[in-house]
């Protein structure tokens, strides 16, 4: 019959697959279960689930696991499986002013409404690596929630500062009345011009780490929009997931999930602007990442106002996904002798016609485009 | 060449291929929903040839990059019936081919084969396969980069812009700064072709020798572009022309002599194979079938694109340079008929009944600021202001009407702030007017009114119908672009795809406006500020607009050079039957320009007349105090 391919691909492939099966899972080390993970690894996985755009901590976990602790290659595993399901429902619109606060500050502000509640977080800890050489003694407060004290309804659900401004009469009104449904990038890819939600989306998913360089770039790089920037409202909380019962068609809640929420106050000082007025951009991701709810919170304003006449839109919108970036970066290590041997020859041409007698320009311009393949 | 890769010799090896073998059962990797809107995407990608159809990609078990896309489109268009072939750089024992038609095999329970004779779907990765596709094929290309235009531009939104207006001068002019550069185009991979005589697209980068084979093909071309999330077609018996010159021959690779050192075949694409300087096809199917005579070798010849081959002696070279000498000689009535005859004529719709006048303007007004029409009342020269007194808004023109004829040029003269730049802004279309009207009797024969035209019909009337010259060259210019690939560029908007005769054009261009032919493939920001100007009016006279709008044309330059552009423009005026406009502060510019003059205080025009009468006898105040400038 006809021609079958050499298998040699396949035999290096299982190879390989073999050699990390063996290093990872048979490791001479005790078993990291998807427990462990949770409860020790918490920032690398809300960072995953943010980034692959799904919840589920105990998958994001395994995912991690899998990925030997690479977090990109991990939202990627999530985002994979994600592929391999249907979508069998969409939830309601999440309001935030719902979320239970697990840590909320309000740095703009001394005594905002509601706590100032530093929560889990080690912003005001000495950087001191700790070498301990076992598991701590049990400690009977481990199962103590916020050291015993009972919050209130208000310490629970704080009014977000943004009331408070509007109520000054400080924040531009930026609200429209009519309601559009989001973008869904998933769905549908989001190109400039593209709706704020698109932009929000891109962002909430991005990279943390690209998000973030992105927003820095702002600050120190050659140029950028991000300018006086306040901190108003950062949370982190858990917020309801509900559905539509399929029979019933009424709300129900089918879950909770974490969220960190960040709103930045920005001076509004254009031409075309109120001056008289600030305005706040937003953020929200899965989990706790509150470096990039913070950057999206600045980066979502400067959209707003200079997204356009710059290069910024584009950049949020096509350049943050980890996926993207990272996926096209690793396949520069496939195999590219047939596209190479095709740019060599025409290096050999052109020194083949010199050698010929026809002299190379004596002025050379720089090229009029040059290509990326 | 049997793997890229060097196989580890662990052990168990076979028992890992046996078990591999043996199967799993099929895992799903991409959900139903999701192949139905993929092939929902594919069937729009058919419908229109070489456009991107965005769709919602998916994440594949496989990097972005890996060949999520082409994956994607395969598991779409595939089923259990099927038998399905993967190659990389044209090899199915490629890693990454591979793996791939593990994945699809596995979880669509269809047939694996390495022959293209057997498979139905072939799914690749830089390559056509050099065995016949058919009908009863359908070839999806795995797509890194589906913008053949990021070269170019690098907005994706004035990529989309191009591509939906057509609008592919940019790429026309990189391929003439190619061949001037490095005397043929040096675009290796991934070459661009023109797909239906519509679109420009991305050859998903397969060598310039696969080419040819999409044009007319008989079987079915899908593009998938995972991690920019775009699908594109060639469907059968579709033309796809490399994008080239009608005199410049495209390329294919071609190693003299070169053979497989396996095959011994010399007819098909070779790579590089070892050190020693010897090539092998990169098919490896083709070849282990040559070499067990299992292929029909004769009609692959026929294939084989060998009419492409490189020839120097075909090429357009840098020795065909016009020269200053040649350029005259071309400057014949007869030279330009021959130009003519292998280019399309500028589109000109002026009737014999048509109106007398070339461009004519009704009312144009333009307010910076709240109120529109509402915030013009207490402006004005009368009231020695142009703020609105009731909304604050700067009223920079108002009532602003002229026509001009063919062969006749009208002087708008005032100082600066006066609003007559403003007027030539909003007739061009660089930014909108509050009111007015405007009439070209180059479009519809003076019918349709200019300024309610889309935008993108605004701009095509500047390739061939109404052209500007800005008092700063950098703007009418591209200044990293040769003086001869700035006129390329408004020639082939215009239509033009002779290389020769673009050269030729340029040539004469540039030689009527005093530019040294020895300049003409230099870069423009090399030039000095008055030779930029002139390449400015050389571009500008390109496609011989029959509307020439000039603002302030020599305000930027020496006195002594601006009095040879002056001159320059005054003898091409002269010379050619178009309709000027002339902006400028100076009386002793108008003068020179033009035949008729309006002024302009305040937004609005105080005087109107012949320019001789208005220069020699003044009769507004303001009029006079111009006169007296220019005379001092």
């Amino acid at each position: 019959m006809g021609y079958s391919g050499a298998r040699g691909g396949l035999e290096a492939i299982l190879a390989a697959e073999d050699l990390v099966r063996r290093k990872r899972d048979h490791a001479p080390a005790t078993w990291a279960s998807t427990e462990q993970i949770t409860a020790r690894f918490r920032l690398a996985v809300d960072r995953v689930m943010g980034e692959a755009g799904l919840y589920d901590e105990p998958t994001a976990a395994d995912a991690f696991r899998q990925a030997e602790g690479d977090t990109l290659e991990a939202s990627h595993l999530l985002r994979a499986q994600r592929s391999t399901l249907p979508r069998l429902a969409v939830s309601e619109p999440v309001d935030p002013d719902e979320m239970t606060v697990l840590r909320r500050i309000v740095p703009a502000f001394r005594e905002p409404d509601g706590p100032q509640l530093l929560g889990r977080t080690s912003d005001y800890t000495g950087r001191l690596l700790e070498r301990p050489d076992g598991p701590p003694e049990p400690s009977p407060r481990a199962t103590d929630t916020a050291n015993g004290t009972v919050r209130t309804e208000d310490q629970r659900s704080p009014r977000r500062f943004l009331d408070l401004l509007r109520k000054m009469d400080l924040v531009a009104d930026g609200r429209t009345a009519d309601d559009p449904e989001p973008h869904d990038i998933t769905r549908k890819p989001a190109r400039p011009p593209a709706d704020r939600s698109a932009v929000l989306a891109a962002m909430a998913r991005s990279e943390s780490g690209a998000l973030v360089a992105l927003w820095y770039r702002s600050i120190l790089g050659p140029d950028g929009d991000v300018h006086e920037i306040t901190l108003g409202d950062l949370r982190h909380g858990r917020l309801p997931l509900r559905v539509r019962h399929p029979h019933t068609g009424n709300p129900v809640t089918v879950g909770e999930f974490r969220v960190t929420e960040a709103e930045a106050i920005e001076d509004l000082d254009g031409a075309e602007e109120d001056r008289t007025r600030f305005d706040i951009g937003y953020g929200l991701c899965f989990g706790h990442n509150e470096r990039k709810a913070i950057a999206m919170a600045n980066l979502d304003i400067a959209n707003r106002r200079f997204g356009r006449s710059g290069p910024l839109e584009q950049l949020l919108l096509l350049t943050l996904d980890g996926l993207d970036s990272g996926g096209f970066l690793e396949h520069l290590k496939l195999p590219h002798y047939v596209t190479f041997r095709s740019m060599a020859e025409r290096k050999q041409a052109m020194r083949a016609a010199a050698e010929a007698g026809e002299e190379p320009p004596a002025r050379a311009a720089e090229p009029a485009g040059k290509e990326c393949r | 060449m049997s793997t890229a890769y060097d196989t580890p010799r662990a052990t168990g090896i076979g028992a890992l291929v046996a078990e591999a073998d043996a199967g799993r059962p099929p895992a799903g990797i991409l959900d139903e929903d999701a192949k139905r809107e993929i092939r929902r995407s594919a069937l729009a990608a058919v419908c229109v040839p070489g456009y991107q159809v965005p769709f919602g990609s998916r994440e594949m078990p496989v990097a972005r990059g890996w060949g999520s896309g082409g994956l994607q489109v395969t598991l779409g268009v595939i089923g259990a019936d099927d038998t399905v072939k993967v190659i990389d750089q044209g090899d199915d024992a490629g890693v990454n081919a591979t793996n791939l038609r593990r994945m699809i095999a596995q979880t669509t329970g269809c047939d694996e084969s390495a022959d293209t004779r057997e498979a139905t779907v072939v799914q690749t990765r830089h390559r056509i396969p050099e065995e016949a596709l058919g009908a009863g094929h359908v070839l999806v290309y795995q797509v890194p980069v589906p913008e053949p235009l990021r070269g170019v531009q690098k907005s994706v939104a004035e990529c989309a812009r191009m591509h939906a207006e057509g609008d592919y001068s940019a790429m026309w002019v990189s391929l003439y700064e190619d061949i001037v550069r490095n005397g043929m185009i040096t675009a290796s991979t991934g070459y661009p072709v023109l797909v239906g005589g519509r679109y420009v697209m991305a050859t998903s980068p397969i060598p310039r020798w696969d080419v040819p084979r999409l044009d007319e093909a008989a079987h079915l071309n899908l593009f998938g572009a995972g991690r920019e999330k775009r699908i594109y077609a060639v469907p059968p018996h579709t033309e796809v022309r490399p994008l080239t010159f009608d005199d410049v021959p495209f390329e294919v690779e071609h190693e003299p002599g070169g053979r497989c050192k396996f095959c011994g075949s010399g007819d098909v694409y070779l790579v590089n194979s070892g050190t020693e300087g010897a090539f092998a096809c990169s098919d490896t199917e083709w070849c282990a079938r040559v070499q067990a005579g299992d292929a029909d070798t004769a009609a692959h010849r026929e294939r084989a694109p060998l009419a492409l081959l490189p020839d120097p002696r075909a090429r357009a070279g840098r020795r065909d340079t016009p020269t200053a000498g040649t350029a005259a000689a071309d400057d014949t009535p007869a030279a330009r008929t021959a130009a003519a005859d292998d280019t399309p004529a500028p589109a000109r719709g002026t009737r014999a009944d048509g109106p007398e006048w070339a461009l004519r303007v009704d009312g144009i007004g333009k307010v910076h600021g709240a109120g529109g029409a509402s915030a013009v009342p207490g402006t004005g020269p009368e009231h020695s202001t142009a703020i609105s007194p009731s909304t604050g808004a700067v009223v920079a023109a108002w009532d602003v009407s002229f026509d001009v004829a063919p062969g006749e040029a009208l002087g708008l003269i005032g100082e600066s702030g006066s609003g007559k730049s403003t007027v030539l802004r909003c007739v061009i279309g660089d930014e909108p007017a509050t009111a007015g009207q405007v009439h070209l009797a180059s479009v519809d024969g003076g019918a349709s009114e200019v300024l309610a035209l889309p935008a993108a019909v605004r701009r095509r009337l500047r390739i061939d119908s109404m052209a500007v010259v800005y008092q700063d060259p950098a703007a009418g210019l591209d200044l990293r672009v040769s003086a001869g690939g700035n006129i390329a560029e408004r020639l082939t908007a215009a239509g033009w795809r002779g290389y020769h005769a673009i050269r030729r054009r340029a040539a004469e261009l540039l030689d009527r406006v005093e530019v040294p032919l020895s300049r003409m493939d230099d870069p423009v920001h090399t030039f000095s500020g008055g030779m930029r100007q002139r390449v400015q009016i050389a571009k500008a006279l390109a496609t011989e607009p029959p509307v020439l709008l000039l603002d302030e044309p020599t305000t930027g330059l020496d006195a002594s050079v601006a009095a040879g552009v002056l001159d320059l423009l005054r003898s091409l005026l002269s010379e050619r039957d178009v309709a000027a406009v002339v902006v400028s502060h100076d009386f002793s510019v108008i003068e020179a320009l033009t035949d008729r003059t309006l002024v302009m205080q305040t937004g609005r025009v105080v005087e109107r007349g012949l320019t001789d009468q208005l220069f020699h006898d003044p009769h507004h105040p303001y009029t006079q105090r111009l006169v007296a400038a220019a005379r001092r």
